[in-house]
């Protein structure tokens, strides 16, 4: 028997997960994914911060030949602490572990993951991950990059003191990203309700699920080079070490299989967000939604038989190349499938153009240069030429920020309202969300030419190139757009916690489970688990001007519900 | 055939000079490589366009106008999924097949290569030419016309050969020979950077690719080769540390850093006056004055650089390989005025201070 | 209420393996473990076929793996999507290995003939 306190839960009362227990220690060790993912999103998001100050920092320096102001050794640690963050603090685990944790077990009505003390362990490996890089940086700096080829990063006379400290940072964070992808495999697999066949879920899901065998599958392989590395430099086993007859290509095998299917741990549930974006936000039910899902799963598979394509210039043997070069294009079909689904799911819709909604069109302006860019540096001929120079920058940056990290704050916009139960300026969010978009595409885009046109990676000056400025000049000004975007993004965020509008139930629409309880979700979610229908038939909704949100229709049954229940 | 297809299609002819995207074409190779390119860009433009035009019409005209749910759009049709899966498909093979022909051409070097040996370390590139004897630092010069091929290794780290306007590259890998080939089509200087990240000096590993006709070609390289023999011993010095230095560089610092051997800081001073402690116990000064193997410290000097085990010094492992038949008499002779005048070459952090012609560094 | 398909688990335990038939599997892994280790002093070289030794070596070690994930990780009872999981995952350990071992193989002819000092004062030092 349904209770109809499940859909229509009493917005008078003002228990729910936030204030439901008080003190940091209820925080620090709660089972509760909800504050989990709000921990994780603030750790996130400070770690994002720092990484992009040192970002700004490269940028400046850039801005003359000669460089402005940083020393050679200062430029390396620079770039590798702005790498080695973001990678491994902010965009791996974003969205699955601050989105993901928050939403996933509300969209499945359930009352938590499969493993809530698993779940607390991640972030605990997270909050050690962010200790043992800020120890490196104490212990002697880190200036290997964020890719520790080797013989540079076992070379002790080389690469300065930290590396150490830094992998045993990078290897308690693979573990965090590892029991993450466990718990909500299970948690897909075991607490979906009644009516959630796999077809059923919201594409968000599907993306979580996808990125989660990943980060089951490949990590453990790079967990493994990070202690052949240590050993390798601490004791000298010689593996990589060719002054001991190792292969120092062998290395870079290593950290390929797992780094590039970790491109789509980054990459994938960002597309899963803008799914729902899309749909939501243009009041549209999602076209093609098995191809879409379908592609989740090609990509996390093809993404295991790529990694070659890093290393075309390595030396690999030209069967080797031409293999993985072939193969390399089979990742961009479903991708591209996926950006077609998008576009039909705005036909015929009834499109706002509010702050989730320009990230997720920003998404797909974006990802579609970021995807084709990709082809120039999967063709053989062409990435010769590409392979180590800004080219491949613009290209990462394109898909990593302009793709993963938007759709993850696209997503995060879209469900601020139920994790905080406050509306942000609709204004500033918008303005910001243009900033953002313009200030990225200025910074990036000058990048591709400067790298086609001569311009190699990890330079700190460019004496020989002087004619390239003024593509830099114009990519940091872009920055310095950005960065004011995103300033302007904490400042409204922020205050919208202390001063925001009390947000409805649900603002934008949304069909899936979450929009169904109240904003912020109580303690325990739901008190049984709802039948549920399809989650992108926004037909059952309409608006209620008084909340200034959306609730099921008067007259129409919930999924379950006999004719007769109906209030 | 097909390459003047595409030429005339995209506007691209062969010796193009810096355009847009790329920077000039210099080598045989960069023409195909730059119709590659071409060839994708106008694919991607297509697509960006396409995908862009529908995205911002659809935001347009199906902006929202009211609350009201919209409900007939549709949902699903799978003849155009697989329409835009297998179209894209086709297009990528083809991409790829243009792109693998094109890498193909740059794997095979042809026959009759002119041969150059590289050797990279921190951060400097050095180009011996077996064949005349001569021996280049941060500066190659190839004939114009002729195919080269650079058969390269590295002393450490890996590190990667790049020449932009040849559109060659490939990574340098300590233990390993790796090699390109490029056939330089224009006279020119055109630049050279190390492209895989090795440290503090990565961004100053830099060399100058001298494109001379081919007919210049030969007598350059023999004068090369020789340029020490008309010297005087005032000259060898700056020769000495700016053209045969960077053999020792890898073990021997200038800078008083003790390293896989001793510094050249100070060497002179301790060899002079016989301060030198072998691993045998014995001291220098017992084999240097009359009637002694040595006799004067440069014979020590020029002993230890031909047949290093015989006497090595205490407190290393005595790594240093023969340098037999790599230098000529007079190039060692350079080396023992390089020690004898150091102070003047190099300030007191290492770095050295003067040109190989003697004039001062900026 | 969780999902009906597994309304029957929710009162069983699982299958309980006897402790017994565990430590008869821990007695064979023990007698090949003994078995690697005689092989391993015995020189194939000796009857010319040196290639057996590591044969025999892989043969054993396969052989084990296997035993330990049937009965120690449970798989001969589990459903078989697990046990595909399980050789999913080695066929990714094959698709890695063999791809980097036949880049390495492609590349050997290149690499510097000799042994570094490093290398020749190890070969040394182990002699004496």
């Amino acid at each position: 028997m349904m209770s109809t306190s499940i859909y229509n839960t009493d917005a008078s009362t003002t228990d729910n997960y936030l204030n439901h227990t008080k003190g940091v220690f209820s925080w620090l060790f709660t089972l509760d994914h909800k504050r989990i993912g709000m921990m994780y999103l603030v750790c996130v998001l400070t770690a994002f911060f720092i990484a992009g100050v040192f970002a700004m920092l490269i940028r400046f320096h850039l801005l003359t030949p000669e460089g402005m102001f940083m020393t050679q050794d200062q430029y390396n640690q620079a770039f590798t602490a702005h790498g080695a963050m973001m990678v491994f603090l902010v965009i791996i685990p974003g969205v699955p572990a601050a989105l993901g944790n928050f939403v996933l077990p509300i969209m499945l009505g359930a009352k938590d993951v499969a493993f809530p003390r698993l779940n607390l362990f991640s972030w605990w490996l997270w909050v050690f991950g962010l200790i043992f890089f800020l120890l490196s940086l104490a212990v002697g700096g880190l200036d290997t990059g964020w890719t520790f080829y080797t013989p540079y990063s076992i070379d002790k006379t080389s690469s300065m003191g930290g590396v150490i400290p830094a992998l045993a940072g990078a290897f308690v964070l693979g573990f965090s990203s590892i029991f993450t992808g466990m718990n909500f495999i299970v948690t897909i697999h075991r607490l979906r309700p009644a009516g959630m066949t796999w077809f059923r879920m919201p594409l968000f899901l599907w993306a979580t699920y996808a990125t989660a065998i990943i980060q089951v599958l490949a990590t453990p392989v790079i967990g493994i080079t990070l202690l052949l590395l240590i050993v390798e430099r601490s004791v000298g086993i010689g593996i990589f070490d060719p002054a001991m007859g190792g292969d120092p290509v062998l290395y870079q095998h290593f950290f390929w299989f797992y780094s590039h299917p970790a491109v789509y741990i980054m990459i994938l549930p960002a597309m899963g967000v803008v799914s729902e974006l899309i749909a939501v936000h243009s009041h549209r039910h999602i076209f093609g939604y098995k191809f879409i899902a379908y592609s989740s799963i090609a990509i996390a598979l093809f993404g295991f038989l790529v990694w070659g394509h890093h290393m075309f210039t390595s030396g690999q043997s030209p069967l080797m190349n031409v293999i993985f070069s072939l193969i390399t294009f089979s990742v961009s079909i479903p991708s591209a499938v996926k950006v077609f689904n998008w576009l039909a799911t705005l036909y015929k819709g009834s499109i706002v153009f509010n702050a989730p909604m320009l990230y997720g069109l920003s998404f797909i302006f974006i990802f579609t240069i970021g995807g084709l860019t990709g082809i120039h540096l999967g063709t053989l001929a062409t990435d010769v030429h590409l392979h180590d120079t800004y080219f491949v920058v613009a290209h990462f940056h394109y898909v990593m920020m302009g793709s993963a990290l938007i759709g993850f704050i696209g997503g995060i916009h879209h469900w601020w309202p139920k994790m905080t139960g406050k509306l942000y300026n609709e204004f500033w969010s918008r303005f910001a969300a243009i900033l953002v978009f313009i200030g990225f595409n200025m910074t990036f885009f000058t990048q591709f030419m400067l790298g086609s046109k001569g311009m190699p990676r990890r330079y700190a000056t460019y004496v020989d190139v002087p004619e390239l400025q003024i593509y830099h000049v114009i990519s940091t000004i872009g920055s310095v757009i950005m960065a004011v975007g995103f300033v302007i993004t904490a400042i409204y965020l922020l205050e919208s916690i202390f001063r925001g509008r009390k947000a409805p139930r649900n603002p934008w629409g949304g069909r899936s489970l979450e929009w169904q309880c109240a904003s912020p979700p109580p303690w325990n979610n739901f008190d049984e688990q709802p039948v549920v229908g399809d989650c992108y038939d926004f037909s059952v909704l309409e608006w209620d001007d008084e909340e200034q949100g959306y609730h099921w229709k008067e007259g129409v049954a919930h999924p379950g519900e006999e004719e007769s229940e109906i209030e | 055939m097909m390459s003047s297809a595409f030429s005339i299609l995209f506007g691209t002819t062969v010796g193009n000079p810096e355009t847009f995207w790329l920077p000039e074409q210099a080598s045989t190779a960069a023409h195909s490589v730059d119709i590659t390119f071409v060839l994708i860009n106008w694919i991607c433009y297509f697509f960006f366009a396409a995908i862009v035009s529908s995205l911002v019409f659809f935001c347009v005209k199906y902006r929202r106008k009211s609350h009201v749910m919209v409900t007939d759009g549709p949902t699903h049709n799978t003849t155009i999924e697989i329409v835009w899966t297998v179209l894209p498909l086709l297009l990528v093979i083809v991409i790829f097949v243009v792109g693998m022909r094109g890498y193909l051409d740059l794997q095979e070097a042809p026959e009759g290569c002119y041969e150059v040996q590289v050797t990279a370390q921190k951060w400097s590139w050095t180009f011996d030419h077996p064949q005349y004897g001569a021996t280049q630092v941060a500066e190659l010069t190839v004939p114009l016309g002729r195919p080269v091929r650079l058969l390269m290794t590295s002393k450490d780290l890996i590190h990667s050969l790049w020449i932009p306007s040849f559109r060659v590259k490939m990574d340098v890998i300590p233990g390993r020979y790796t090699s390109l080939w490029f056939e330089a089509t224009k006279l020119g200087v055109f630049q050279l950077n190390c492209t895989e990240y090795c440290g503090k000096g990565h961004s100053e590993m830099l060399a100058k690719v001298h494109v001379v006709p081919a007919d210049e070609f030969e007598p350059y390289m023999v004068k090369l080769a020789s340029e020490y023999e008309d010297m005087t011993s005032e000259q060898l010095p700056a020769y000495a540390i700016n053209r045969l230095y960077n053999r020792c560089q890898s073990c021997h610092t200038l800078d008083g850093t003790v390293s896989t051997g001793p510094s050249f800081m100070g060497l002179w001073d301790r060899v002079n006056t016989g301060a030198v402690k072998f691993t045998s116990g014995e001291s220098l000064s017992s084999l240097l004055g009359s009637m002694t193997e040595y006799g004067v410290p440069e014979n020590y000097i020029r002993a230890s650089i031909l047949d290093p085990q015989k006497h090595i010094v205490q407190g290393f492992l005595g790594a240093m390989p023969s340098f037999q038949g790599q230098l000529k008499d007079k190039q060692i002779t350079a080396i023992i005025e390089m020690f004898k005048n150091l102070e003047d070459l190099t300030d007191a952090d290492g770095n050295i201070t003067v040109n190989r012609d003697g004039t001062p560094k900026e | 209420m969780t999902t009906a398909e597994h309304h029957h688990h929710d009162d069983q335990i699982g299958h309980i393996v006897p402790v017994k038939f565990l430590t008869l599997i821990c007695c064979i892994l023990l007698v090949f473990t003994a078995i690697t280790v005689w092989v391993s002093r015995y020189d194939f070289a000796e009857i010319n076929i040196s290639e057996l030794n590591i044969i025999v070596a892989l043969l054993v070690a396969t052989f084990k793996a296997t035993l330990v994930g049937l009965y120690f990780m449970h798989l001969r009872w589990d459903r078989p999507i697990i046990g595909f999981i399980f050789v999913g995952s080695i066929l990714l350990v094959v698709l890695f290995v063999g791809m980097a071992l036949t880049d390495s193989t492609a590349y050997q002819p290149d690499i510097v003939k000799g042994d570094t000092p490093k290398v020749a004062q190890a070969i040394d030092e182990l002699k004496h």
